[in-house]
């Protein structure tokens, strides 16, 4: 066997899991051999074929021994090679990974700084019980020694320490000699020493911030290199300066890491501003604005995921301050060969910072993507100008109105879409609408494009003058349709339709409700026929009183419309994951879709019925009114939850309601209380958790009744409060309010 | 931090991972498969994927998936640029950054993963520091290598490291002191049917390679610094300096490192090099279409376009083209639909143009929209700015070094729509 034979290694093995029982023994035979471990090079071309079968995923643990072996040797090279191999099998092989330790620690006293703090690292990266007792003196040892790898090493270390034996006491030492170290001379031993103390002090709410340490990390910040000052800046959110002085100082201080080549790092201080200068508005404000260069520069990147990453965040920025990027709108147009996700996040940035310079120019561009080949986007471009059209209904409309002649089935459904949503939303645009739908001859042919089609014919039937016929159509295919949200949709329509123009609807009225109630097997439509027939026999008058409600609800567009929220609405998901996965998304959409007529017939059975205005029970003395709003996901709540601080803390004086959790439920609903989750049945500790909104804020409550039995328990309902933003007012309000409904319910006898 | 690395091919085989801390089954990955099959072209598969467990953030460069595994709350930005950083590396390393040469160099690739990131909290990222610690391979020193059994790691510790400007090692030596700043420009234009520009905008960077002994102090001036509205600079620069006489004064890092970057948005101020004169139309019956396209200079004052190169995505339904080109060569992917026309110099005297036929699938209906055209090309001598570099002075040394300036100005995302 010659040199260049073991060197064609990597080629030979096409298939690593077939054979690799003679592989494993070859490479030990190779290994164990004499000659070869007497030539280095031989011996070191063996051990790297042994990595690359690792990599390649063929399990050659087998050859744990030989491979401690050959760690004793002088090329650090094959050094680290070796102890690539251990730490990916010490955990399988915990008893021959002992082995192994002797050679690390001698490594460890090495003159050469480069050697120890490699032993060091990977005797920390062994995963396996019983570790801590050989690498805590080492670890000591590190933190003193006087080349700043080996500290680093040794710092980080720690931590690695800390969770190998998750259970156990913080060592209070280490924690002091950690944050002795944090004054370093060299910059990356004292971002680890943050990064370490924060794993280490986890459950006691992370690393402590105080004034000097802060002092401290601000002084260092131009030394630390961008991965540090972007981790820095998240720590010092903890720091609460004691002054406006000391503010104006710190923010000052900051000001040119606002304009960092690293959008990470300018990204962070501005949340670092907004959370420090949250009572002046105006530093907030010069803030943005001066973030905004860098954030657009983000957007314009070379890599698509740091423009997608720049835009969610210009998306966050636009929710408080809509017209800071207006001018710079054409930055937002998509590119053609842009990933799909960018377009999208440009499409709802277009809509945000229309205003009356701009929008002829942005219409003109939304137009152009509303022919693309994806139909996704297609669709999500016609939804935007039905947006925009809110503001600008006319220019929209005509838009809108051109696209129907495309005749393009995925475009005509969502036209007829965004025309529903629109009437519903601007209705003077309504006349333009029904004249343009009844010139529309194709009719959609998706599920969705339907549903729309069959609520504007029924709620403006009377408009539209061929509406009975196209209804007629529909009503003829009734066989063949199979989506069963179209066939309720067909007949709330239907019945609406009758109500205005009786006399060309009675007879296929007739037909569709004989049809669903004798032969539908959809049992929620069969019923939904028979409520439609029952209530029709109570005569015209009462049905049109149950069947019609408000044909719009201009008020939305107030809502829905463009709003500048609070910076502090946003300033906590600022640069963290939530926006960017799509979760703060959700939270918008669910906004807009709990907002728009969805078409159910729940809302119209019910005219008015959100308007109701609930009082609570007996009045209370303090006025605050409490509103339901857009629904919580339980993930936001959780997230919440974790988030904020209990403002309120107080026990009621009596026991939980022992009424049916359906019944708490729809009580708290009735005061406008939502309840998210509570424990089933009589379980102990019995919870249950809250939320609600009042007076621009977002309350979230727990309820908790410990064991009665228990001996230091008064069997009493103890609430906590929390809330964002704060408001003392409204949570006495909401706590009386509270009160009052579980007392009500604790004496009625149910 | 970051928890765990896989790179990922385009076939979606696995081909490497690196974990930082406990180890992360492979099956997390499925949930990027699940989201990578969802998004049909690799493309489009989103930056960040949550999971019950964690949150896979990813980027896709040279046909590889990057995927990185989080655990904990972290600013995205951050990962974002880390795993470019990542990429960049290599590429530094082994010239190109591809699935093969990561794999040939798989030991290296595993001791630089060890070095940038310890326990996930990113370590040495600087190109200079990195190369320190370990030698990048080349096909010189790997002979010698193999002859001599030597290793290419650095035997002894950065000096770097112990310097008191974080960004440069102490004890430089050089026996030929030069000083090199290419400043280099991308247009990023999107141009409508008429050619009047929709949206232009330039994106530059000065890259530097400074070989100067000991601690030089330089200052880069420059002609019109007023040009420049969004300027960001290497940890290096004085900004008090730029904001109050515009010069950029610096201590250097030691050989390559990008100095500066900057954005021009003004629109009046982006030269548009090149006119493109296209009609592509497809015909409602006999499944055919036709296209011509013409391209000439417009503003390139005086310099000579290199390396024009002309892509247009066709539609689906185009079967084959059948075009004559007066100069270059073109060639048309069935497969990918793409029509790439390679032109190579352009010519100021007679402009080059691609005309004749382009065949449908029959019976398909005509494509609604034309395809855009996305134009590559390069210029030497020339920033389109404007920008000029006016003087470079050197301190705090004795020597009088060799400065040089090189201006390249290349397209970007430039479209033109048809």
């Amino acid at each position: 066997m010659n040199i260049l034979d073991d060197m064609g290694a990597p080629e030979e093995p096409t298939m690593p899991y077939f054979g690799s029982e003679e592989t494993v023994k070859e490479l030990k035979r190779a290994l164990s051999n004499p000659h070869v471990q007497a030539d280095r090079l031989r011996y070191k071309n063996y051990i790297t074929k042994v990595i690359r079968y690792m990599t390649q995923g063929l399990d050659v643990s087998a050859l744990f021994m030989d491979m401690v072996k050959a760690s004793a040797t002088v090329d650090i090279v094959q050094k680290k090679l070796v102890y690539l191999y251990m730490c990916t099998y010490a955990s399988d092989k915990p008893d021959l990974a002992l082995l192994a330790i002797n050679t690390l620690r001698k490594d460890c006293a090495d003159p050469n700084p480069m050697v120890r703090g490699l032993a060091l690292r990977n005797m920390c990266n062994f995963r396996m019980p019983g570790m801590p007792e050989y690498i805590e003196q080492p670890i000591v040892a590190g933190l003193r020694d006087k080349a700043s790898y080996v500290r680093r090493v040794a710092v980080l270390g720690c931590a690695k320490m800390h969770s190998l034996q998750p259970n156990t006491d913080i060592d209070g030492s280490i924690v002091n000699e950690l944050y002795a170290l944090l004054r370093d001379p060299d910059p990356v031993v004292l971002v680890n020493c943050l990064r370490a103390l924060e794993e280490i002090l986890k459950d006691e709410g992370g690393v402590v911030i105080n004034k000097p340490i802060a002092h401290h990390l601000l002084n260092r910040m131009k030394d630390l290199d961008s991965w540090a000052q972007s981790e820095v800046l998240t720590f010092l959110l903890r720091y609460r300066p004691r002054s406006d002085d000391e503010l104006f100082d710190i923010l000052s201080l900051l000001d040119a890491f606002l304009q960092s080549a690293h959008a990470h790092v300018a990204v962070a201080t501005l949340r670092l501003f907004l959370h420090l200068a949250s009572a002046h508005p105006a530093v907030q404000a010069d803030a943005l604005l001066r973030t905004s260069a860098p954030l657009l520069a983000t957007c314009g990147a070379a890599s698509r995921e740091l423009r997608f990453a720049g835009l969610c965040h210009v998306q966050q920025v636009m929710r408080s301050q809509p017209g800071l990027f207006a001018t710079h709108y054409k930055r937002f147009f998509c590119g053609y060969s842009e990933p799909s996700y960018i377009k999208f996040r440009k499409m709802e940035i277009l809509v945000e910072l229309v205003n009356d310079e701009n929008v002829a120019l942005v219409l003109e561009e939304l137009r152009s993507y509303c022919t693309d080949v994806s139909p996704e986007l297609a669709q999500a471009a016609i939804a935007a100008i039905g947006r925009i059209a809110r503001t600008y209904s006319e220019k929209c409309l005509d838009i809108l109105t051109g696209l129907l002649a495309l005749k393009q089935d995925h475009i005509t459904s969502a036209v007829i879409q965004t025309f529903r949503d629109l009437v519903w939303f601007c209705p003077q645009s309504t006349a333009a609408v029904c004249q343009t739908v009844e010139a529309c001859v194709d009719n959609p042919q998706d599920s969705e494009g339907k549903q729309a089609l069959l609520w504007l014919l029924g709620e403006h039937g009377e408009q539209i003058s061929s509406a009975p016929y196209v209804m007629e159509g529909y009503i003829d295919g009734l066989k063949t349709e199979l989506s069963s949200a179209v066939k309720m949709e067909l007949l709330s329509a239907s019945v609406k339709m009758f109500l205005c123009r009786p006399a060309e609807t009675q007879d296929m009225l007739g037909r569709l409700l004989h049809y669903y109630i004798e032969e539908e097997s959809d049992m929620c439509v069969r019923d939904r026929a028979l409520l439609y027939y029952r209530v029709l026999q109570r005569g015209v008058e009462e049905t049109r009183k149950v069947v019609t409600g408000p044909k719009s609800d201009p008020s939305m567009s107030v809502l829905t419309g463009r709003q500048e929220e609070p910076i502090s609405l946003w300033a906590s998901t600022f640069n963290t994951l939530g926006p960017l996965s799509g979760w703060d998304l959700c939270l918008q959409t669910a906004v807009i879709s709990a907002s728009e007529p969805s078409g159910s017939a729940e809302n119209e059975l019910l005219p008015g019925s959100t308007d109701v205005t609930l009082s609570s029970p007996n009045d209370t003395q303090e006025e605050i009114s409490l509103s339901l709003g857009p629904p919580l996901s339980h993930e936001t709540f959780e997230k919440m939850w974790l988030d904020l601080e209990i403002l309120h803390r107080q026990t009621l004086g009596f026991p939980r309601p022992k009424t049916a959790p359906d019944t708490l439920q729809a009580a708290l609903q009735l005061v406008k209380i939502q309840t998210l989750a509570f424990t089933p049945g009589d379980a102990v500790p019995w919870k249950a958790y809250l939320y609600t909104r009042g007076t621009g804020t977002l309350i979230l409550a727990e309820l908790l009744q410990e064991d009665p039995d228990a001996p230091d328990s008064e069997g009493s309902l103890v609430v906590s409060v929390k809330q964002q933003p704060g408001n003392q007012q409204t949570i006495r309000g909401f706590v009386l309010i509270l009160k009052s409904v579980l007392q009500t319910l604790n004496v009625d006898p149910l | 931090m970051i928890h765990s690395l896989f790179l990922i091919n385009n076939g979606g085989d696995l081909f490497l991972e690196k974990h930082w801390k406990s180890v992360i089954s492979r099956s997390v990955c499925d949930y990027f498969f699940e989201a990578r099959e969802k998004a049909v072209e690799p493309d489009n598969v989103p930056p960040v994927i949550r999971t019950p467990h964690h949150y896979l953030i990813n980027i896709y460069r040279e046909k590889i998936f990057f995927v990185s595994v989080i655990q904990t709350e972290v600013p995205p930005l951050f990962v974002i640029e880390f795993l470019h950083r990542v990429a960049e590396t290599f590429q530094d390393y082994f010239g190109e950054c591809s699935e093969t040469t990561i794999k040939d160099n798989v030991v290296i690739v595993y001791e630089l993963l060890e070095e940038m990131l310890d326990n996930g909290f990113p370590l040495a990222t600087e190109s200079n520091i990195l190369k320190e610690l370990i030698r990048p391979p080349t096909i010189l020193r790997s002979v010698v290598n193999t002859i001599t059994g030597s290793s290419n790691v650095g035997e002894t510790l950065p000096t770097g490291q112990l310097s008191t400007i974080p960004w440069r090692r102490a004890g430089v030596k050089y026996t030929n002191n030069e000083a090199y700043f290419d400043v280099v420009e991308e247009i990023d234009a999107i141009l409508d049917k008429s050619g009047t520009t929709v949206f232009a905008e330039i994106q530059g960077v000065v890259d530097a390679c400074v070989k100067l002994s000991g601690m030089p102090d330089l200052t880069l001036s420059f002609m019109n610094p007023r040009l420049l509205d969004d300027v960001s600079f290497h940890p290096c620069v004085r900004y008090k300096r730029w904001e109050s006489e515009r010069v950029i004064s610096f201590i250097p890092p030691d050989g390559n490192f990008q100095l500066m970057s900057y954005h021009i948005s003004a629109q009046n101020l982006v030269a548009i090099p090149v006119y493109v004169k296209q009609n592509i139309s497809f015909f409602e019956t006999g499944s055919s279409g036709r296209l011509d396209i013409t391209v000439g200079p417009k503003q390139t004052m005086g310099k000579t376009v290199e390396c024009l190169v002309v892509t247009v995505h066709m539609p689906k339904v185009v079967l084959s083209a059948n075009l004559n080109a007066t100069q270059g060569t073109y060639n048309y992917d069935p497969v990918t639909k793409i029509l790439v026309w390679d032109i190579g110099k352009l010519n100021p005297q007679k402009f080059p143009n691609l005309k004749g036929s382009l065949s449908l699938q029959s019976g398909a209906p005509k494509p609604e929209e034309n395809p855009s055209l996305n134009i590559d090309l390069k210029i030497q001598q020339l920033a389109i700015s404007g920008l000029k570099v006016n003087r470079l002075d050197m301190y705090g040394e004795k020597y009088k070094p060799f400065k040089g300036v090189k201006y390249v100005t290349k397209a970007g995302k430039f479209q033109v729509r048809t």
